[in-house]
Order: structure tokens, then sequence, then C-alpha cells
């Protein structure tokens, strides 16, 4: 089984971001694997384990100082590695198209039978990319899968909505966005980490020939600080937000 | 290989004539989503300001209209595709009837409310027709605004808030939710016309929804307009009980942090938070609960803040409207108390 995995790298949600001269400043931001991508990848290296002769190639999009991001992830299990080194800032759609493009070159035109990514990078939410690669290359896709059953013939997913479940029936090739909970991600060992030193990381750069469907054209910080009024008797909280708030 | 995409060729429609906007509204089983009602509303909102805009909608798989009745804003047809093969959602033929629709109504705008749904389905269109994709809060005071027709959303955990401006002529909306309140609209004038049966009724196109299950009895708190939240200083799993009763009492729906889910003592659809949900409920008790900025990143939308917690320096605090220091352990039953006295009352 031909298994891709799409990583992205988020700030360390412990790092403090920075807001200089009206941008955002990433400098002493410290970058790690997007949490999501974990399970991704996961789920990439078991069903590796379980289907004889696979391969779990990765592919980032991002500056060239992922590298040490795509080690750790060929520690847990990844076998190689393509980094679409770009130093531009690129929108969902853009980014998109540079995976969907080394992922087509590197299959040299056949697809993948599976494509995994996280559901979304904690830094921007947007989920988009995994379904809009999906949408570039032609293959089927489910998103925010929490369980995942796969045999020779097709596969079954199982995907968490607003108060119950949808039980899917998917052939390959397909690509799935993985929500929390769809496995426990392992721990790297040492022998893992000494393994994916040998493990190539091919670097691709390109630049994106499209136009960006999205641009951001400003950033400010958000204040959330309220003033809280503390109150001593449950009575009397239930009266405020009662009276002065109409909650109920 | 040649990757499936080319610059759009067609025209678009006259830009000065009136300017269309599709709402896309979901069922579930047969009933028309509160956050496909809510974004509806919005986008009605939106367009009150705009008399060169007229909205239109479209409602996919078959449901009952009876109780919408007074619920949606506004004036607009809905197109109801009634069809039975749309009762469940299929990510393929959903995607051909949106951009059917669109495309027979000229539509320059299209929105969805924020939901699994959406997600699934609006990057695979935004690709399709080469439209533009925004999610958060969509701006239009003013057409003549540079950012007109753009969205703000909380970046970062929240702590920024970026602005994202469409590039593409077609412009989709995932709108960031947010409860209207339940009023009536007697102004409103809804008409719902049915559409031809599906075309595609007999083909299996995959992936398939084989079966929805619906957790019964319990509101998701995605959906919920009050929400009841537990921090691993809840103690343990059974400590829950009392904020199942809490969320009860109020008709809302119980919320966890991370460490809780984590150790397993409440299941991920109730996680809110970075790795979890992002809700904005119009109360947000938190009972327990520090105050991560992971956290804070998943419900600094709510209105109204209420934070219930040992330690009087819990970041919590900072985003809270009301506080109360104390045990929750102590609290909350008189807290419950004191709510059933007051709804006794009425």
């Amino acid at each position: 089984m031909r298994i891709a995995v799409c990583l992205c790298q988020v700030p360390d949600t412990a790092s403090v971001i920075g807001f200089v001269e009206g941008a955002v400043d990433l400098s002493r931001v410290n970058e790690v694997m997007n949490p999501f991508d974990e399970y991704a990848l996961e789920e990439a290296v078991r069903l590796k384990e379980r289907f004889e002769g696979s391969e779990v190639t990765l592919f980032c999009v991002a500056s060239s100082s992922a590298k040490e991001m795509l080690r750790k992830a060929l520690a847990m299990g990844g076998d190689r590695a393509v980094l679409v080194s770009t130093a531009e800032l690129s929108d969902p759609f853009q980014t998109a198209m540079l995976l969907s493009r080394a992922i087509a070159g590197f299959y040299a035109g056949a697809l993948p039978d599976l494509v995994f990514c996280g559901k979304h990078s904690t830094d921007f939410q947007s989920a988009q990319v995994p379904l809009m690669l999906a949408e570039l290359l032609g293959m089927a896709s489910v998103s925010a899968i929490i369980k995942l059953q796969a045999s020779a013939e097709g596969l079954q997913v199982e995907r968490e909505i607003e108060g119950g479940i949808e039980y899917l029936d998917v052939h390959y090739p397909a690509l799935f966005s993985v929500e929390k909970g769809l496995n426990v991600p392992r721990k790297t060992t040492i022998k893992g980490v000494m393994e994916a030193r040998k493990k190539p990381i091919d670097l691709l750069p390109v630049t994106a020939s499209e136009r960006p469907f999205v641009e951001i054209t400003g950033m400010e910080p958000l204040v959330t600080k309220k003033t809280c009024r503390f109150v001593t008797e449950p009575e009397e909280l239930v009266r405020l937000l009662r009276h002065d708030r109409a909650l109920f | 290989m040649t990757v499936p995409y080319s610059e759009p060729t067609g025209k678009r429609g006259d830009l000065a004539a009136m300017t269309k906007w599709l709402v896309f509204l979901e069922q579930r089983e047969g009933v028309v989503k509160q956050s496909s009602i809510d974004a509806w509303n919005r986008v009605q909102e939106l367009a009150a300001s705009r008399p060169d805009v007229a909205v239109s909608g479209l409602l996919a798989g078959p449901a009952s209209l009876g109780h919408l009745e007074g619920s949606l804003a506004g004036k607009g047809v809905i197109a109801h595709a009634k069809d039975e093969c749309f009762r469940l959602y299929n990510q393929e033929r959903y995607l051909r009837l949106v951009a059917d629709i669109l495309n027979r109504e000229g539509a320059g705008s299209l929105f969805f409310a924020d939901t699994v749904l959406s997600r699934d389905l609006a990057p695979r269109l935004s690709v399709r027709l080469h439209a533009s994709l925004l999610s958060g809060n969509p701006i239009f005071d003013d057409a003549r605004a540079a950012d007109d027709g753009g969205c703000r959303r909380p970046v970062y955990s929240g702590s920024f808030i970026a602005s994202f401006a469409p590039r593409r002529p077609l412009g989709i909306y995932i709108i960031a939710s947010r409860r209207t309140p339940s009023v009536d609209y007697p102004g409103a004038r809804i008409a719902f016309v049915d559409l031809e049966a599906c075309a595609v009724a007999g083909e299996a196109l995959f992936p398939l929804v084989r079966r929805l299950a619906m957790h019964q009895g319990t509101l998701d708190v995605a959906e919920a307009g009050i929400i009841v939240a537990g921090g691993r200083g809840m103690g343990g799993p059974e400590d829950f009980a009392l904020l199942e009763q809490l969320a009860r009492l109020l008709g809302g729906a119980v919320g966890a942090s991370r460490p809780v889910v984590d150790e397993g003592w409440r299941p991920h659809a109730e996680q809110i938070g970075q790795t979890g949900k992002t809700v904005a409920p119009s109360l947000y008790i938190a009972c327990a609960v520090s105050g991560s900025l992971q956290h804070l990143a998943g419900m600094g939308s709510a209105g109204t803040v209420v934070a219930i917690n040992r330690d009087p320096h819990a970041p919590i605090f900072d985003v809270a409207d009301y506080g109360i220091v104390g045990d929750v352990h102590l609290v909350l039953p008189k807290l419950i108390e004191a709510l059933q006295e007051f709804l006794k009352k009425g």
C-alpha cells in the first residue's frame, strides 16, 4: 500500500507570539508538528505495519526549517519525506496546489492508495487544505474521521457530526483528514531516531504559480480580558444572570 | 499528469445589477439545523443594509418546513431539494447540487453555517468553482470599503484577529456560529419551491454514508446556547453528574477541557479548545477550569462567561464576567438549588 501523509508545522502552544510594527512576530516561536498531523501519521504507520510492502511518504510545504520536524516524523515510522520548500507564505489553495504537484510528481502520475492529513492546523484552523487537495487530486475524501477499518477491498470510516456519528463506506484511493481520538500517537524510540537519520528527505524547491484565492489583509492582537465581578453567593449569581443578562 | 485545474472561462454576471447571495441550509433527520437558521438570519442581517442584494436559499434533503414558521428573517425564495437521495449527506451529490443551484441563480456569494458538513463540502467546492473560501465573521458593512466581502476571525489560539480578503469573483463563506435569539419574524416573506427529482439518484457515489446514528437526548456542545464546562479540578468522572444536572436545568450541554478528555473522564466530542471544538454559546459556565490559552481558544467568543474556581488567580477569571471563588463541590449544589428555586417561581 502506498500511503502519503501531509504534515505541517505550527507554533508550540507554549510559545509567545510577538507583535512588532503591526505584524505578527514568529521569530521567538518554537515550531512543532501540528498535533492533528500526529494522528494522521500514526494511522498511516499502523496500516504500513499491517499491510506488508507498504511505504509511508511524508509531504510538507514549509521553509527548510521543517527538516527537524520531518526527522521526528521519520522516527515515528515514515519511510521518506518530500519537503516542498517555499519561502513565501501561501494560502490554503496554494498549499494544496503545491502538495498535489509534489504527490503527483512523486508517484509519477499515479495516485497513492491513501492520503492522510490532520483535520486542521491549530494555528489558523482553516481546515481547507486536506479537502482542497483531494479535489485537486481527484480522490474520494472524508474529513475529520475518528475511526478507520481498512481491508484490501475498501474502507469503512466513522465521523463525528453534531450530536451523532456517520458511518461511511469508501473505496481506494482515498484521502482522510483525521480528528483527535482516531488513535494514540506513539512516542519516538532511540532506535527510531537512529534509523530516521538514514532516511531521505528530498527537497523540492518550488513557488506557487497560481494566484491565491484568499489573502490576509490585517492582523491585530486580540484582547479578550474582561473585568470579572466576583460574587460570593450562588443566589446572587442567578439573580445577575437572570436580570442583568436575561440569559434564562 | 496534469493537475486538474484551469482558470475559469465562464463570464460573470453584470456586477452593476442585483447581487445574489445563496445560503445553504442543512437538515439532519428531516429537521433544519438551528445553525443553518442562525446563518440565514445572519445573512439577512448583513443584506439589510444592502439594497442591491437579493438572498435566496437552498435546503438539501427532505425536511418538515412547519417548524420553520416565524424563525426565518427577511425575504427570499428557498429551493428545497426534497428528494430522498439528499436525506443523508453525500459529498459528491451535494457538491453537484450546490454548484448547479449556484450557477442557475447566478449567485456571487455562497454562505454556510460552520458545521462538520460545511467543512467537508466547502473546500472541494472552492477548488471546483475557483471560489475564495473564507470563514469567520463576514464583513459587508459598506460596499465601497476596501475590506468589504472579507472575513475576520481569531487565529493563533485567539491571540490575534486576522482579516481575510477574497481574491476570486465568487466567494464562499463559512459563518462562525453565533446563536441568534429565537424571536419571531412576523414581517418575513419566505417562499419555498420544490426542486425536481434528483437526476443522479441511482448512482452510488462514494464516500457513501451507510448509516447515521444520533446520540439520544443529549445536546451537542457545538450547538448549545448554554454550556457548563468542567476541568480537571472537578476531581473525577463521577463529579460531572453535578454539571449534567446543572446543564439539564439550563437546557444546555456539558463541555470539558482537554485534561478531562485525555484522562478519559469525558468523550472527545465534548472537548472545548484548540484540539477540540470552538464554541460560541450565550452563556458559558466554567467549573474548575483553570483557563489555559488552549482552552480559551475554544470559548473566546462566548457571550457571558461565569467562572467557578478555588484559585482566585486562575486565568479563567481574566476572561469571565462573573466569578465565584470556591470549591465547585460546595458551590455547584448551592447554585443548582438556587436555580431550581428560581425556576419554580418563574
